[in-house]
Protein backbone atom coordinates (compact mmCIF):
# COMPACT_ATOMS: atom_id res chain seq x y z
CA UNK A 1 0.00 0.00 0.00
CA UNK A 2 1.21 3.07 -1.03
CA UNK A 3 1.01 5.92 1.81
CA UNK A 4 1.07 9.80 1.04
CA UNK A 5 1.94 12.74 2.52
CA UNK A 6 -1.22 14.61 3.85
CA UNK A 7 -1.90 18.37 2.77
CA UNK A 8 -3.27 21.12 4.57
CA UNK A 9 -6.68 20.31 2.57
CA UNK A 10 -6.75 17.07 3.20
CA UNK A 11 -6.95 17.47 6.77
CA UNK A 12 -8.97 20.21 6.76
CA UNK A 13 -11.49 17.61 4.97
CA UNK A 14 -10.94 14.76 7.50
CA UNK A 15 -11.42 17.03 10.36
CA UNK A 16 -15.18 18.57 8.47
CA UNK A 17 -16.25 14.74 8.14
CA UNK A 18 -15.47 14.54 12.12
CA UNK A 19 -17.65 17.66 13.15
CA UNK A 20 -20.14 16.35 11.09
CA UNK A 21 -20.25 13.27 13.22
CA UNK A 22 -19.25 15.64 16.61
CA UNK A 23 -22.19 17.63 15.73
CA UNK A 24 -24.42 14.60 16.24
CA UNK A 25 -23.07 13.60 19.24
CA UNK A 26 -23.14 16.95 20.83
CA UNK A 27 -25.27 17.20 24.01
CA UNK A 28 -25.79 13.25 23.86
CA UNK A 29 -23.05 11.58 24.53
CA UNK A 30 -20.80 12.36 27.87
CA UNK A 31 -17.93 14.67 26.47
CA UNK A 32 -15.04 12.21 27.62
CA UNK A 33 -16.64 9.34 25.66
CA UNK A 34 -17.35 11.49 22.83
CA UNK A 35 -13.87 12.74 22.87
CA UNK A 36 -12.25 9.01 22.79
CA UNK A 37 -15.08 8.13 19.69
CA UNK A 38 -13.33 11.36 17.69
CA UNK A 39 -9.93 10.79 18.33
CA UNK A 40 -10.25 7.49 17.18
CA UNK A 41 -12.15 8.44 13.90
CA UNK A 42 -9.55 11.13 13.01
CA UNK A 43 -7.16 8.48 13.87
CA UNK A 44 -8.31 5.77 11.47
CA UNK A 45 -9.31 8.39 9.10
CA UNK A 46 -5.97 9.84 8.62
CA UNK A 47 -4.56 6.21 8.08
CA UNK A 48 -6.94 5.79 5.58
CA UNK A 49 -6.28 9.02 3.30
CA UNK A 50 -2.56 8.74 3.63
CA UNK A 51 -3.48 5.12 1.58
CA UNK A 52 -6.18 5.60 -0.47
CA UNK A 53 -6.97 9.91 -1.08
CA UNK A 54 -8.78 11.92 1.36
CA UNK A 55 -12.19 11.81 -0.55
CA UNK A 56 -12.05 8.01 -0.62
CA UNK A 57 -11.26 7.62 2.63
CA UNK A 58 -14.52 9.85 3.90
CA UNK A 59 -16.55 7.87 1.44
CA UNK A 60 -15.49 4.39 2.86
CA UNK A 61 -17.02 5.49 6.18
CA UNK A 62 -20.13 5.95 4.61
CA UNK A 63 -23.03 8.03 5.55
CA UNK A 64 -21.93 9.81 8.70
CA UNK A 65 -25.34 10.05 9.77
CA UNK A 66 -25.49 6.60 10.11
CA UNK A 67 -22.28 6.51 11.53
CA UNK A 68 -23.21 9.22 13.95
CA UNK A 69 -26.09 6.92 15.08
CA UNK A 70 -24.72 4.15 15.34
CA UNK A 71 -22.43 6.12 17.87
CA UNK A 72 -25.00 7.21 19.76
CA UNK A 73 -26.97 3.96 20.12
CA UNK A 74 -23.89 2.87 22.13
CA UNK A 75 -22.96 5.65 24.02
CA UNK A 76 -25.93 7.89 24.59
CA UNK A 77 -25.71 9.33 27.96
CA UNK A 78 -28.52 9.40 30.63
CA UNK A 79 -29.20 13.56 29.52
CA UNK A 80 -29.77 14.09 26.06
CA UNK A 81 -29.53 18.21 26.40
CA UNK A 82 -30.80 18.68 22.81
CA UNK A 83 -34.05 16.25 23.05
CA UNK A 84 -34.44 18.58 25.88
CA UNK A 85 -34.02 21.87 24.67
CA UNK A 86 -36.05 21.15 21.83
CA UNK A 87 -38.98 20.13 23.70
CA UNK A 88 -38.57 22.78 25.81
CA UNK A 89 -38.50 25.40 23.33
CA UNK A 90 -41.73 23.44 21.78
CA UNK A 91 -43.07 23.63 25.31
CA UNK A 92 -42.57 27.38 25.41
CA UNK A 93 -44.11 28.30 22.00
CA UNK A 94 -47.09 25.55 22.52
CA UNK A 95 -48.45 27.60 25.78
CA UNK A 96 -47.55 31.29 23.92
CA UNK A 97 -49.92 29.92 21.05
CA UNK A 98 -52.88 28.58 23.55
CA UNK A 99 -52.08 32.02 25.29
CA UNK A 100 -52.62 34.15 22.51
CA UNK A 101 -55.46 31.88 21.77
CA UNK A 102 -56.97 32.82 24.64
CA UNK A 103 -56.21 36.30 25.01
CA UNK A 104 -57.56 36.89 21.29
CA UNK A 105 -60.81 34.89 22.48
CA UNK A 106 -60.68 37.21 25.32
CA UNK A 107 -60.19 40.55 23.62
CA UNK A 108 -62.84 39.36 21.23
CA UNK A 109 -65.24 39.42 24.20
CA UNK A 110 -64.03 42.50 25.52
CA UNK A 111 -64.80 44.40 21.78
CA UNK A 112 -67.96 42.52 21.56
CA UNK A 113 -68.98 43.64 25.23
CA UNK A 114 -68.89 47.31 23.94
CA UNK A 115 -65.57 48.22 25.54
CA UNK A 116 -65.21 51.53 27.30
CA UNK A 117 -62.42 53.86 27.86
CA UNK A 118 -60.65 51.11 30.71
CA UNK A 119 -58.23 48.61 30.77
CA UNK A 120 -59.37 44.66 31.07
CA UNK A 121 -57.28 42.27 32.69
CA UNK A 122 -57.14 38.63 31.65
CA UNK A 123 -55.35 36.61 34.22
CA UNK A 124 -56.80 33.19 35.26
CA UNK A 125 -54.05 33.06 38.45
CA UNK A 126 -52.59 35.91 39.25
CA UNK A 127 -48.77 36.02 39.13
CA UNK A 128 -48.09 32.41 38.16
CA UNK A 129 -49.00 32.77 34.56
CA UNK A 130 -48.37 30.98 32.20
CA UNK A 131 -51.86 32.79 30.45
CA UNK A 132 -52.37 36.83 31.46
CA UNK A 133 -52.60 40.26 29.78
CA UNK A 134 -54.67 43.13 29.30
CA UNK A 135 -56.42 44.81 26.64
CA UNK A 136 -56.74 49.03 27.12
CA UNK A 137 -59.59 50.59 25.43
CA UNK A 138 -60.02 54.16 24.63
CA UNK A 139 -63.09 53.34 22.58
CA UNK A 140 -61.23 53.19 19.17
CA UNK A 141 -58.30 51.20 19.78
CA UNK A 142 -57.23 48.18 21.10
CA UNK A 143 -53.90 47.60 22.66
CA UNK A 144 -53.17 44.78 24.40
CA UNK A 145 -49.96 43.04 26.13
CA UNK A 146 -49.43 39.30 26.71
CA UNK A 147 -47.28 37.43 29.14
CA UNK A 148 -43.96 36.46 27.89
CA UNK A 149 -42.08 35.13 30.72
CA UNK A 150 -43.81 33.78 34.16
CA UNK A 151 -43.26 31.22 37.10
CA UNK A 152 -45.67 29.03 35.14
CA UNK A 153 -43.63 29.39 31.84
CA UNK A 154 -40.36 28.74 33.34
CA UNK A 155 -41.91 25.59 35.33
CA UNK A 156 -43.36 24.10 32.17
CA UNK A 157 -40.40 24.55 30.16
CA UNK A 158 -38.61 22.92 33.13
CA UNK A 159 -40.75 20.09 33.44
CA UNK A 160 -40.30 19.86 28.85
CA UNK A 161 -36.22 19.81 29.23
CA UNK A 162 -36.49 16.76 32.07
CA UNK A 163 -38.65 14.54 30.56
CA UNK A 164 -37.57 15.49 27.34
CA UNK A 165 -33.82 14.81 27.96
CA UNK A 166 -34.24 11.88 30.00
CA UNK A 167 -36.80 10.12 28.18
CA UNK A 168 -34.87 7.62 25.86
CA UNK A 169 -32.64 6.88 28.92
CA UNK A 170 -35.96 6.06 30.97
CA UNK A 171 -37.00 4.21 27.91
CA UNK A 172 -33.89 2.02 27.61
CA UNK A 173 -33.93 1.53 31.17
CA UNK A 174 -37.15 -0.31 31.11
CA UNK A 175 -36.07 -2.18 28.33
CA UNK A 176 -33.47 -3.63 30.26
CA UNK B 1 -15.74 -14.87 -1.45
CA UNK B 2 -18.75 -14.71 -3.62
CA UNK B 3 -18.14 -15.82 -7.47
CA UNK B 4 -19.34 -12.55 -8.58
CA UNK B 5 -17.34 -10.18 -5.73
CA UNK B 6 -20.82 -9.17 -4.63
CA UNK B 7 -22.10 -9.42 -0.68
CA UNK B 8 -25.72 -9.02 0.18
CA UNK B 9 -24.96 -6.18 2.70
CA UNK B 10 -27.28 -7.86 5.57
CA UNK B 11 -25.66 -10.92 5.44
CA UNK B 12 -22.21 -9.21 5.71
CA UNK B 13 -23.61 -6.88 9.06
CA UNK B 14 -24.83 -10.45 10.45
CA UNK B 15 -21.47 -12.15 10.26
CA UNK B 16 -19.11 -8.94 11.04
CA UNK B 17 -18.93 -9.30 14.50
CA UNK B 18 -17.55 -12.50 14.23
CA UNK B 19 -15.29 -11.40 11.46
CA UNK B 20 -13.81 -8.79 13.32
CA UNK B 21 -13.11 -11.10 16.33
CA UNK B 22 -12.05 -13.88 14.68
CA UNK B 23 -9.40 -11.50 12.63
CA UNK B 24 -8.58 -9.88 16.61
CA UNK B 25 -8.00 -13.75 17.80
CA UNK B 26 -5.05 -14.03 15.38
CA UNK B 27 -3.87 -10.37 16.15
CA UNK B 28 -3.79 -7.64 18.01
CA UNK B 29 -5.33 -4.76 15.38
CA UNK B 30 -7.17 -1.30 15.50
CA UNK B 31 -9.81 -0.11 13.23
CA UNK B 32 -8.34 0.77 9.92
CA UNK B 33 -6.30 -2.01 9.53
CA UNK B 34 -9.22 -4.43 10.32
CA UNK B 35 -10.46 -2.79 7.42
CA UNK B 36 -8.31 -3.89 4.79
CA UNK B 37 -7.56 -6.76 6.45
CA UNK B 38 -11.06 -7.59 5.60
CA UNK B 39 -11.14 -6.18 2.46
CA UNK B 40 -8.01 -8.20 1.86
CA UNK B 41 -10.28 -11.53 2.65
CA UNK B 42 -12.69 -10.11 -0.25
CA UNK B 43 -15.22 -8.63 1.83
CA UNK B 44 -14.62 -5.28 -0.16
CA UNK B 45 -18.15 -3.94 0.74
CA UNK B 46 -17.69 -3.41 4.49
CA UNK B 47 -17.71 -0.15 4.92
CA UNK B 48 -15.27 1.36 7.33
CA UNK B 49 -18.06 3.48 9.13
CA UNK B 50 -19.85 -0.32 10.17
CA UNK B 51 -16.39 -1.33 11.42
CA UNK B 52 -15.64 1.35 13.97
CA UNK B 53 -19.08 1.34 15.77
CA UNK B 54 -19.10 -2.42 15.51
CA UNK B 55 -15.62 -2.95 17.40
CA UNK B 56 -17.17 -0.39 19.95
CA UNK B 57 -19.83 -2.34 20.95
CA UNK B 58 -17.92 -5.97 21.46
CA UNK B 59 -15.77 -3.41 23.60
CA UNK B 60 -19.18 -2.36 25.60
CA UNK B 61 -19.91 -6.07 25.73
CA UNK B 62 -16.72 -6.67 27.21
CA UNK B 63 -15.45 -9.19 24.12
CA UNK B 64 -12.77 -6.99 23.84
CA UNK B 65 -10.55 -4.99 24.97
CA UNK B 66 -8.71 -1.94 24.01
CA UNK B 67 -5.50 0.25 24.33
CA UNK B 68 -3.46 3.29 22.83
CA UNK B 69 -0.52 3.19 21.18
CA UNK B 70 1.08 6.57 19.83
CA UNK B 71 1.43 6.33 16.24
CA UNK B 72 4.31 8.08 13.98
CA UNK B 73 1.52 9.65 12.04
CA UNK B 74 -0.44 11.78 14.35
CA UNK B 75 -3.15 10.66 16.71
CA UNK B 76 -2.98 7.80 18.83
CA UNK B 77 -4.37 4.30 17.92
CA UNK B 78 -6.88 2.53 19.45
CA UNK B 79 -5.64 -1.02 19.41
CA UNK B 80 -8.33 -3.99 20.14
CA UNK B 81 -7.45 -7.67 21.33
CA UNK B 82 -9.96 -10.28 22.15
CA UNK B 83 -10.63 -10.73 25.65
CA UNK B 84 -11.15 -14.22 27.80
CA UNK B 85 -14.83 -13.83 27.33
CA UNK B 86 -14.52 -12.83 23.77
CA UNK B 87 -12.94 -16.04 23.22
CA UNK B 88 -15.50 -18.02 24.71
CA UNK B 89 -18.15 -15.90 22.49
CA UNK B 90 -16.13 -16.64 19.34
CA UNK B 91 -16.37 -20.56 20.15
CA UNK B 92 -19.57 -19.95 20.55
CA UNK B 93 -20.78 -17.81 17.69
CA UNK B 94 -18.15 -20.29 15.18
CA UNK B 95 -19.92 -23.13 16.50
CA UNK B 96 -23.37 -21.78 15.37
CA UNK B 97 -22.19 -20.44 12.50
CA UNK B 98 -21.00 -23.96 11.32
CA UNK B 99 -24.27 -25.65 12.19
CA UNK B 100 -26.26 -23.02 10.28
CA UNK B 101 -24.09 -23.72 7.45
CA UNK B 102 -24.39 -27.27 7.61
CA UNK B 103 -28.18 -27.16 7.79
CA UNK B 104 -28.38 -24.98 5.13
CA UNK B 105 -25.59 -26.94 2.59
CA UNK B 106 -27.78 -30.25 1.69
CA UNK B 107 -30.57 -27.53 0.83
CA UNK B 108 -28.58 -25.35 -1.14
CA UNK B 109 -26.04 -27.08 -2.78
CA UNK B 110 -28.93 -29.55 -4.79
CA UNK B 111 -29.81 -27.43 -8.20
CA UNK B 112 -32.62 -24.94 -8.11
CA UNK B 113 -35.55 -26.66 -10.19
CA UNK B 114 -36.40 -25.41 -13.42
CA UNK B 115 -40.34 -25.14 -11.80
CA UNK B 116 -41.10 -26.13 -8.18
CA UNK B 117 -43.59 -29.41 -8.03
CA UNK B 118 -47.21 -28.90 -7.70
CA UNK B 119 -48.39 -29.10 -3.55
CA UNK B 120 -48.96 -33.08 -2.41
CA UNK B 121 -52.50 -33.41 -2.13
Amino acid sequence: MSQEALTKQDRMRIELAVKKVAWQLDGRVPRAKKRQVLNELRSNLTEAAEHVGREQAVQQLGDLKALANSYLELYRGRVDIRAGVFWAVLAYWAVQVLGLALFFAFRAGVAAGGAHGATYSFEPWPGFGPFGGTVSSNGNTNTFTVLLGSPAHLLIVAVAFAIGSTYRSIGTRRRA
Amino acid sequence: MAEDGVHDSQLLKGVLSLALMRLLAERESYGYELVTRLHELGLTEVQDGSVYPALGRLERDGQVTSRLVASTGGAARKYYRLSAPGYVALAHIERAWRSLVGALDPLLSTPVPAKPKEALP
